[in-house]
């Protein structure tokens, strides 16, 4: 296989496209449903963007490069822990959809290196992330995983 | 590389492993988030296995090829309403993993032909099922939109 690896991965929640932007966009829910993770921008394109991890002075960096709300939110993703930092930066785009009641979560994580590590990292990582986001904001409450806080899989 | 097509998902649970094996096979439940299917079987390895939809028609059709409960689950799938019968059978496998207060639910469905329309198809379908299923077990609501089977189709 020539093609470099992407990964995508659809999930639908019973909230509005806007309660789920802001989901994506708010510090304080991702501490929440992320497992202790903090998401950090003013959300401007070009702006520095920031998932400050639980375990202390861990963190992934990056820049936001699309900011479309309540629709389309994009930013590059650079992990500098575990000696993660020497691999480059890869994508991460969401694409929000509003069916009647429900809306069509669209994650699109692609532009790794080749022999990427970050992504067997994600690969585990988003669908625990995005079950507890969903859990989230249609239960009020979060997954907690102790394997993923424990082991910074963001 | 495999000539094989295949779709894996991976979603997490807050249920147990019984509960969500109940989900996965009963017909009360899966009326609520399969679009009002549900299947026919005596879930016995050998068994055979129908998917059926409100209309009377038989959607999918197979055997039990393993059995586990509440862990595992393997079955022979092909389709019976349209065209993508003549695919063949697909193979699609239930793994449930209890992970603390949750359950680790992975669905693999695979067929041993390349680029196959009928994994495709099941490729955006089972989004939406998984997500249903999962607002049915944690809210008691399954999604208003899984409820009955689309209209036409």
């Amino acid at each position: 296989m020539s093609d470099k690896p992407s990964f995508v991965y659809v999930i639908y929640i019973a909230a509005t496209a806007e309660q789920v932007f802001e989901a994506l966009t708010s510090a304080d829910m991702s501490e929440r449903y992320w497992v202790g993770n903090r998401l950090q921008s003013d959300w401007k394109v070009g702006s520095p963007f920031a998932l400050q991890l639980k375990r202390e002075g861990n963190r992934v960096t990056g820049t936001v490069l699309e900011v479309d709300p309540p629709r389309r939110l994009a930013y590059t993703f650079h992990s500098q822990h575990d000696g993660l930092d020497s691999e480059g930066p890869s994508r991460v785009t969401f694409e929000i959809e509003s069916h009647k009641d429900q809306v069509r979560l669209t994650i699109t994580h692609d532009e790794f290196p080749p022999g990427s590590k970050v992504f067997e990292h994600i690969n585990r990582g988003w669908p625990l992330v995005l079950s507890s986001l969903k859990s989230f904001l249609e239960s009020g409450r979060v997954l907690r995983a102790p394997w993923y806080e424990e082991a910074d899989a963001a | 590389m495999s000539e094989k097509s295949s779709f894996v998902y991976v979603t997490y649970i807050r249920t147990t492993p019984q509960k969500l094996w109940d989900a996965l096979i009963k017909p009360e439940f899966t009326r609520q988030f399969w679009f009002g299917a549900w299947q026919e079987c005596d879930w016995k390895i050998g068994s055979s296995w129908r998917l059926m939809i409100p209309d009377g028609r038989v959607a999918d059709a197979g055997e039990v090829l393993e059995i586990d409960p509440p862990r595992r689950l393997v079955l022979s799938w092909r389709n019976e309403f349209t065209d993508m019968r003549e695919e063949g059978f697909s193979r699609m496998t239930y793994l449930l993993e209890p992970a603390s207060e949750m359950v680790k639910l992975t669905v693999m469905h695979e067929i041993d032909r390349p680029k196959a329309r009928f994994i495709e198809a099941v490729s955006g379908g089972w989004p939406i099922i998984l997500a249903s299923l999962k607002s049915l077990l944690e809210t008691g609501q399954s999604l208003e939109s899984t409820r009955r089977w689309p209209e036409g189709k």
